[in-house]
């Protein structure tokens, strides 16, 4: 875990693209959202994997957005229930229910499609928001968070001596 | 900086660490494919049940493609440390080309090892809380209410108001009363002497000889005063024959009333010792109810299980918020397929050494896609515990709800030792019994309706308890030979209701009051002999005063009809006729 943290401020201090970092933010709050077996998280690993997403921040975002989703877990339901039950859309859901692939999705579970619905909602938001945090910290937070004395006692112990072999 | 345009926007190496994680996934998941299915199974029936469900083991076959469950546990949400059902094994074929496109469909089902209402080792978790507790609590008050204790002679006696005493009391008051009014209007009456000198002095009126017309006035004046006396000793007398008259039958009331008091008092504490039968109501219920119910539990298991399984499977409105739950919704189309079918189940119930394959087809929730109702049969002829058992039904969830039949025959069920009441104030024990049975239960929109018939003959009750009215039950029960039980099936379908009838209540009341009169017996005779005692020497003194009055009666009448005599005396003829005489001998003689 020190490890990791120690590479998403390694990512956050170094050259790495503002959006790169927020949009695995996105990602990982994608996958922590919705549960986790589930075909869309595997298409979302394979895309984290295959691009260039840091994939600190991607793990990061996702342990964060895991315990939130448990929180969140009887907002998804309403949703996705609220939308399952629609009438008007009774004819799309069953012309994809017919489908095995479709099925595959299992996007007829109200928590399943409820996540899916609030992440796609969240994600620009998320997005803009990570890049402004990212942003932010470099321009301003960086330097003056170096300069906290817990920051400097920290630099004494095990986490700095990872922090630095990361760096090289 | 030119290191880092020159990087691909493809990160090759990610690939193979993708198909390695999906790899370690998949393989992982093999590896634990049995516990996997074993939790999903549990989770899934658990929430089905409301209630825990254990599985011991789960094993998997690719070839064909099969699962045996080993060792179900199903909790019973209504009485958490019991198993509502027990399956010793369940093993299935799936049908893989099914499986792909998403439907569960097992070809053929067997389960053995079936028994229900078994206790659990430790109490199973319930998700969704019934009021078990008060039913239970609800039962213990019906013992409590059966629990009246028989009151005891003693008892009987402090509280009935004896009127033996009373009648006893009332009557020597009485005899006073009427005694000191008979000497006061005897003191009035004329007596023997003056009556005499009644009649002397009548007599001397009427025979003297009369001279002029002046001394018959005299006469007549004198006897005018003697009968205004007679007159008004007559009044005596009568006002003390009324006297009389009224003491007599005043006594001889009194008497009569000392002669009954003895049974009334008797009939009135036998009538108190007919204790408050409320408490008797439907002993039938109470005693035969729970074996009862445990059979029905064989006779329900259909509904009871399945039902409400397939109303769960197929209800989207039970929200589960819980990450690992949430709501699974069905679009299916009304010609297509069900996504879940036993084609073929034989299910293998046990009844101690005695197994009984029932064989169902077509076990689905989904039956308007199927066009057709589950159906089952049993049928099993010279068991080792019952000479023959036929039992056919079907069952469909339909749009309006939940739609039944079902009816069986049992004949000569052989049963031993089968508990009725392990309660501390009271144990009893259905030692032997053949029983016959047959019914048939129907269900409509979720509602049970149907009755049965239970009859117990040969029977052979062994109750036994220490207080008053558990020894009087035992005693009772242990007369029984023969029961006819009606039993009416009602109720919703997963609270079924099961109402008893037989004439075991009006048999077990009468034993009661009987036995509880007899235990009284002895001191019921010797408070007679003791209250009759005191009235025969009440009588004894009553009787002679009562022949007294008589007596006295006679000589008030005897008086009454001499003054009567008296008051009839004609004597102004005689005297004028005397008078007459003596004058025309005087102008004769001249």
């Amino acid at each position: 875990m020190l490890t990791l943290l120690a590479k998403l401020l390694k990512a956050l201090n170094s050259e790495t693209g503002a959006w790169a970092l927020a949009f695995a933010f996105v990602l990982g709050m994608m996958v922590g959202f919705t549960p986790f077996w589930r075909v869309h998280n595997i298409l979302i690993l394979l895309f984290a994997l295959i691009f260039r997403v840091n994939l600190s921040a991607f793990i990061v975002s996702f342990l964060i957005c895991t315990g939130i989703a448990y929180l969140l877990d009887p907002v998804f339901h309403s949703v996705g229930s609220a939308w399952l039950s629609s009438e008007s859309w009774r004819g799309v859901w069953e012309a994809m229910y017919s489908s095995p692939w479709w099925r595959i999705t299992q996007f007829h579970h109200s928590i399943t499609l409820g996540s899916i619905v609030i992440s796609l909602a969240l994600a620009p938001f998320v997005a803009v928001g990570s890049y402004f945090i990212v942003v932010n910290y470099r321009l301003r937070i960086q330097k003056w968070f170096l300069k906290l004395k817990i920051v400097q006692a920290l630099r004494a112990n095990k986490f700095w001596a990872i922090y630095s072999d990361l760096r090289g | 900086m030119t290191k880092q345009l020159r990087q691909s926007t493809i990160r090759w190496p990610g690939v193979g660490a993708f198909f390695i994680i999906i790899g370690l996934l998949v393989g992982f998941s093999f590896l634990l494919l049995d516990t996997i299915i074993k939790w999903t199974l549990e989770s899934s029936l658990g929430t089905l049940n409301r209630a825990e469900v254990n599985i011991a083991s789960v094993e998997h076959g690719w070839v064909p493609l099969s699962l045996t469950v080993t060792g179900v546990q199903v909790t019973d949400p209504a009485q958490p440390e019991n198993n509502r059902v027990v399956v010793g094994e369940l093993r299935g074929d799936l049908d893989l080309g099914e499986l792909l496109v998403g439907r569960v469909i097992f070809d053929q089902l067997n389960a053995t090892g079936i028994r229900v209402n078994q206790p659990r080792q430790s109490p199973g978790e319930v998700y969704t809380k019934l009021s078990k507790d008060e039913v239970s609590q609800a039962a213990s008050e019906r013992w409590e209410a059966l629990k009246m204790e028989l009151p005891s002679m003693d008892e009987v006696m402090a509280q009935v108001d004896l009127q033996t005493d009373i009648v006893i009391d009332r009557a020597k008051s009485n005899l006073d009363e009427q005694k000191q009014k008979l000497k006061q209007t005897r003191d009035a009456l004329p007596s023997s002497a003056q009556l005499a000198e009644y009649e002397t002095k009548v007599k001397e009126l009427l025979e003297g000889d009369i001279e002029s017309a002046t001394e018959l006035a005299q006469r007549r004046e004198q006897l005018e005063e003697l009968k205004a006396k007679f007159r008004a000793d007559r009044d005596s007398v009568k006002a003390f024959k009324a006297q009389v008259e009224t003491a007599k039958n005043i006594v001889q009331s009194d008497i009569n009333a000392l002669r009954q008091a003895p049974e009334e008092d008797l009939a009135k504490i036998k009538n108190f010792m007919r204790f408050d039968a409320t408490g008797l109501e439907n002993i039938t219920a109470l005693i035969f109810g729970e074996q009862i119910r445990s059979w029905s539990k064989y006779v329900l298991l259909a509904y009871e299980q399945l039902a409400p399984m397939m109303q769960r499977a197929d209800d989207t409105t039970e929200a589960g918020p819980l990450r690992s739950e949430g709501v699974w919704f069905t679009f299916m189309e009304a010609n297509a397929p069900p996504e879940f079918l036993v084609r073929n189940a034989v299910t293998e119930f046990a009844f101690g050494e005695t197994i009984l394959d029932v064989n169902w087809q077509n076990i689905t929730h989904q039956h308007t896609q199927l066009g057709q109702p589950t159906t089952f049969q049993a049928r099993a002829d010279n068991s080792a515990i019952w000479d023959s058992f036929n039992l056919t039904g079907e069952m469909a969830l339909k749009d309006n709800g939940f739609d039944a039949r079902q009816q069986w025959q049992l004949k000569g069920a052989k049963l031993n030792d089968i508990g009725l009441s392990d309660r501390a104030e009271f144990m009893a024990t259905m030692a032997a019994t053949l029983l016959d049975s047959e019914g048939s239960v129907a269900v409509r929109n979720g509602l049970l309706d149907g009755d049965a018939s239970v009859r117990l003959a040969e029977l052979k009750i062994n109750a036994s308890g220490d207080s008053r009215w558990a020894e009087l039950l035992s005693q009772a029960l242990g007369k029984l030979n023969r029961l006819d039980i009606r039993t009416e099936i009602g109720g919703e379908l997963t609270a079924p209701t099961l109402s008893l009838n037989s004439d075991l209540d009006r048999q077990l009341g009468d034993a009661l009051r009987s036995t509880a009169t007899d235990a009284a017996q002895t001191k019921l005779a010797k408070l007679q002999q003791d209250l009759t005692a005191q009235v025969n020497a009440v009588i004894a003194e009553q009787s002679p005063e009562l022949a007294g009055l008589v007596d006295l009666e006679g000589l008030a009448s005897s008086k009454d009809a001499k003054l009567e005599d008296l008051l009839k005396s004609q004597l102004e003829d005689k005297l004028k006729d005397k008078l007459k005489d003596r004058l025309l001998k005087k102008i004769g003689g001249g």
